[in-house]
């Protein structure tokens, strides 16, 4: 339980976290809170010989409006996602998705880009970043480079960030209206993962579903957009047939993982369940 | 944890039968495979550094192909050992015809233990499907189009 000898630097910038990063290279690995990396290197199933601390870099941690977009700092903390008074305004999902996430140590230290870099399949955050049509922001001695949610999770554990690059912000497009947004989850007793995790995010006009968001995780082996499901709410007033109907195509075109806790059947079940639960509670949420 | 699926790749089947059986072949196919050397008939002694995204570990692992009927079935037995645990299995192959392409179906039975399997059970079998596919995704590109067809006629 004690991780293998390792250098530690606390970079004061970005731009010095990015020229270190372009130094160490794959030697090093970015702490950005740790509640993943430090656990994994304590097991010595990581080995990174150092590790470069985002935690000092103040202007990585903020929330914002500008320009029809909410901008949230990689380094934000779940805490501070979850009391955010912008966010609990115009999107609650964010707030109401990290009030599930892990335990208050986990919380309050562990940070959003951290883990959406980390791109754990049991992960909170990327059911919601998917539901919301987010983009990333990676950085790299290049510049900046816009990744699309949809793009961004490759598979388990591996995203589309490139080596040299750093996740810097998250940023969701400002809904009009009242919001109707949910995240419903099934939690894994011991690890608080989800073992399903469902995101909402609908536009409702005139009672009828104008689109929709809808995120999953915990599922397959990578978060997903569940586009049948999408498809079968759009243009369609959100009675309980057509909810039913919809979310049936919950574990459509996915590899369902089955692991002691779950099995696939089960989990596939969950998943339509949970996905039907959560749309019901978005829409009543609009009313 | 049971392992099984079907893979199929457009080539004749002597020809992947050939790779499959191959230890160059395999080296390059075995996802983090670094090392393959002879030990005796059918039997290798591999290293390789297997793991999913920034997770890894190093195994060295003794490899055995059994019941050989070419072209169309094997046995293969793997037994490994590393940091994060072990690894102890044995799969089927069956190679068949269809439709000029030739499918693959593999099915084994797999024992992972040590810290591997306390730590990361809830991604094992993802992990496990994963390094299967991109297998066979190596193999495809390795046996597929390279060469000419051969004319054998089989």
């Amino acid at each position: 339980m004690i991780p293998a000898s390792f250098d530690y630097i606390a970079a004061k910038s970005l731009d010095e976290a990015i020229s270190l990063l372009g130094k160490h290279k794959d030697d090093a690995k970015i702490l950005a809170g740790g509640h993943s990396l430090l656990p994994a290197m304590k097991l010595r199933l990581m080995q990174p010989k150092v590790l470069i601390d985002l935690g000092r870099i103040r202007d990585l941690s903020y929330i914002k409006e500008d320009a029809g977009q909410i901008r949230i700092g990689a380094m934000t903390t779940h805490f501070q996602v979850e009391i955010s008074d912008l966010l609990r305004r115009s999107c609650p999902l964010l707030p109401e998705t990290a009030s599930h996430l892990g335990d208050m140590q986990v919380r309050n230290k562990g940070t959003i880009g951290g883990s959406l870099a980390h791109s754990d399949p049991a992960a909170d955050w990327p059911a919601a970043i998917l539901a919301l049509d987010a983009e990333l922001v990676a950085t790299s001695a290049k510049g900046d480079r816009v990744i699309k949610a949809t793009d961004f999770f490759i598979e388990m554990l591996t995203t589309a960030l490139q080596p040299g690059e750093i996740l810097r912000e998250i940023r969701i497009p400002s809904g009009k209206g009242k919001p109707a947004q949910a995240y419903v989850k099934v939690r894994h007793p011991a690890s608080g993962f989800a073992v399903v995790g469902v995101a909402v995010n609908l536009s409702i006009d005139g009672g009828k579903c104008q689109s929709a968001g809808i995120g999953i995780t915990g599922v397959s082996p990578k978060a997903y957009r569940a586009s049948k499901v999408e498809s079968a709410l759009k243009g369609n007033a959100l009675d309980a047939k057509t909810l039913s109907s919809a979310a049936a195509h919950a574990g459509d075109g996915v590899d369902v993982n089955s692991d002691l806790y779950a099995s696939a059947e089960y989990r596939k079940q969950l998943a339509t369940v949970y996905t039907r639960r959560a749309i019901e509670l978005a829409a009543s949420r609009a009313k | 944890m049971k392992i099984e699926g079907s893979h199929k790749i457009d080539a004749p089947r002597d020809r992947i039968f050939a790779a499959l059986v191959d230890p160059s072949v395999l080296q390059k196919c075995i996802p983090g495979c670094e090392q393959m050397e002879k030990t005796g008939e059918n039997q290798y002694k591999a290293r390789l550094t297997a793991g999913v995204g920034p997770v890894k570990g190093v195994f060295t692992a003794t490899v055995s192909l059994e019941d050989i009927v070419a072209p169309e079935h094997y046995k293969l037995v793997v037994e490994g050992k590393g940091q994060p645990g072990f690894v102890k299995g044995s799969g089927e192959l069956s190679l068949k015809d269809a439709d000029g392409t030739t499918e693959i179906q593999y099915t084994g039975d797999v024992n992972i233990g040590g810290l591997i399997a306390s730590v990361g059970q809830r991604m094992i079998q993802a992990t496990a499907n994963m390094l299967a596919g991109r297998f066979f995704k190596s193999l495809e590109s390795e046996t597929a189009g390279n060469n000419p067809v051969s004319s054998t006629g089989t």
